[in-house]
C-alpha cells in the first residue's frame, strides 16, 4: 500500500504542478470533504448494522449461523478461532443475502481476530471474497434502472448472477494456486 | 426481496427478548462499537480519497482512460465503459455518479447500460475495501491478493459484455 499510494501520488503531484497548480490544494482539501462525508455515511449504516449484530451475538443466534457454516469455512480459511469463525460466517450469510453495509463489518472483526493468531492467509482470503462481490442481487442496479424508464430491469439479474460467481470463483482458485506456488 | 431484511430484524428482535437479552443496552453498546470503528477508518479514508481527487484533478485519469480503452476493446468491452471500470475500484460514489450518467446518455435498455450496470453489479472498490479491512492489522503485503481481485473483475467484465450480447 506504501508503495502504491506513494507512485500514484508522487506522479499525479507532478502532472498537476505543469497542468494546473492552483487545484491541487482545491483537490487534496475535496478528497478529505468526501472522506468526511464518506465516513458519516458509513457510520450510519454501521450503526444500524453493528445495534443489531451485537443483539445477534447476545441472543445466540450468530453462534447458531457459525455452527451451520463451520465445517466449511474451517476448512477454507485453515482457522480454529471461534470468534473469527462466528465473524466469517456472519459475514459470508450477509454478503449471500445482497446486504453489504452489514458484511463490511464482520468482516474487520474476522480480520481483526485472524490478525491475532497472525493467519494472514485467511485474512487475505476474506478480503479476496469480499472484494470480488459475492452477491446475489443487484437491489441498486435495478432500482437505477427501473428508474430510468427500463421495460425489464430485472433482466440483468441472470447475467450478473453469472459474473460475480465467476469473479469470485476465480479469484479464490487463483488465491489457492498461487498459495500452492509459493509453498512449494 | 424487499422482506428479506424486515425479516432478518424482526427474527433478531424476537429471537432476543425469548432469550431475555437487554435490548436497548446492547443496541446501544452495539452502536458504540460503530462510533469507534468509524473514527479508526476515518485516517486510510482521508488519505485514499485525497489520493483519488488528485488523481482526477491531475488529468491523469483522463489519460490513463484514453490509453486504455482501445486494450479494453480488444477485450470486447465498450469504450463507453472503460470509465467506469478504472473508477470502480477506487470510488463507489465515483462510480455510481458516472453509472447514472451512462444510463441518461444511453437510455436504460441498452447494450451498453446493460453492460455498464453488469458491470457495475459484480465488482467492488478494491481500494477502499483493502484500506477498511486492514487498518491497524499486521499485514502490509497486500499487491498479490490486489492484483488477483483486479485480474479477475476484468474477465467477469468480459464474460459479461458477451453474456449482455446474448442474453
Amino acid at each position: 500500500m506504501n508503495v502504491i499510494f506513494t507512485v500514484i501520488f508522487f506522479l499525479s503531484l507532478t502532472v498537476i504542478a505543469f497542468t494546473a497548480p492552483d487545484k491541487l490544494l482545491s483537490s487534496l482539501l475535496g478528497g478529505a470533504e468526501n472522506a468526511a462525508k464518506m465516513a458519516l455515511t458509513l457510520f450510519c449504516i454501521y450503526a444500524v448494522w453493528l445495534g443489531l449484530s451485537r443483539l445477534a451475538e447476545k441472543s445466540g443466534l450468530s453462534q447458531a449461523a457459525a455452527k451451520g457454516l463451520r465445517p466449511l469455512s474451517r476448512k477454507l480459511f485453515k482457522t480454529e478461532n471461534p470468534k473469527a469463525l462466528e465473524n466469517i460466517a456472519m459475514n459470508l450469510s450477509c454478503n449471500l443475502l445482497g446486504i453489504g453495509g452489514a458484511a463490511t463489518p464482520y468482516a474487520v472483526k474476522a480480520v481483526k481476530e485472524l490478525d491475532k493468531d497472525g493467519n494472514e492467509y485467511a485474512q487475505k482470503l476474506l478480503f479476496v471474497i469480499n472484494a470480488t462481490s459475492i452477491q446475489i442481487i443487484p437491489t441498486t442496479v435495478i432500482a437505477l434502472r427501473a428508474s430510468a424508464g427500463s421495460a425489464a430491469a430485472f433482466d440483468i439479474f441472470l447475467p450478473s448472477l453469472i459474473c460475480t460467481v465467476i469473479s469470485t470463483s476465480v479469484a479464490v482458485l487463483l488465491y489457492f494456486a498461487v498459495n500452492k506456488l509459493w509453498r512449494t | 426481496m424487499a422482506y428479506v431484511i424486515p425479516v432478518i430484524f424482526i427474527l433478531v428482535f424476537g429471537f432476543s427478548v425469548f432469550r431475555k437479552v437487554k435490548i436497548y443496552d446492547e443496541f446501544t453498546a452495539g452502536i458504540g462499537e460503530a462510533v469507534k470503528f468509524t473514527f479508526s477508518l476515518l485516517p486510510c479514508l482521508a488519505a485514499v480519497f485525497m489520493l483519488c481527487e488528485l488523481f482526477e484533478a491531475s488529468g491523469l485519469a483522463a489519460a490513463f482512460t484514453k490509453f486504455l480503452s482501445p486494450v479494453f476493446g480488444a477485450l470486447g468491452i465498450p469504450s463507453e465503459l472503460t470509465k467506469l471500470i478504472l473508477i470502480k475500484p477506487f470510488s463507489g460514489s465515483g462510480s455510481l455518479a458516472y453509472l447514472n450518467q451512462v444510463i441518461a446518455e444511453n437510455g436504460a435498455d441498452s447494450y451498453i447500460t446493460r453492460c455498464a450496470c453488469v458491470c457495475f453489479g459484480s465488482s467492488e472498490t478494491v481500494f477502499y475495501i483493502s484500506a477498511v479491512y486492514f487498518a491497524g492489522t499486521k499485514v502490509k503485503k497486500l499487491a498479490v491478493p490486489i492484483i488477483i481481485i483486479l485480474a479477475s473483475t476484468l474477465f467477469a467484465t468480459v464474460i459479461a459484455c458477451l453474456l449482455c450480447r446474448i442474453m
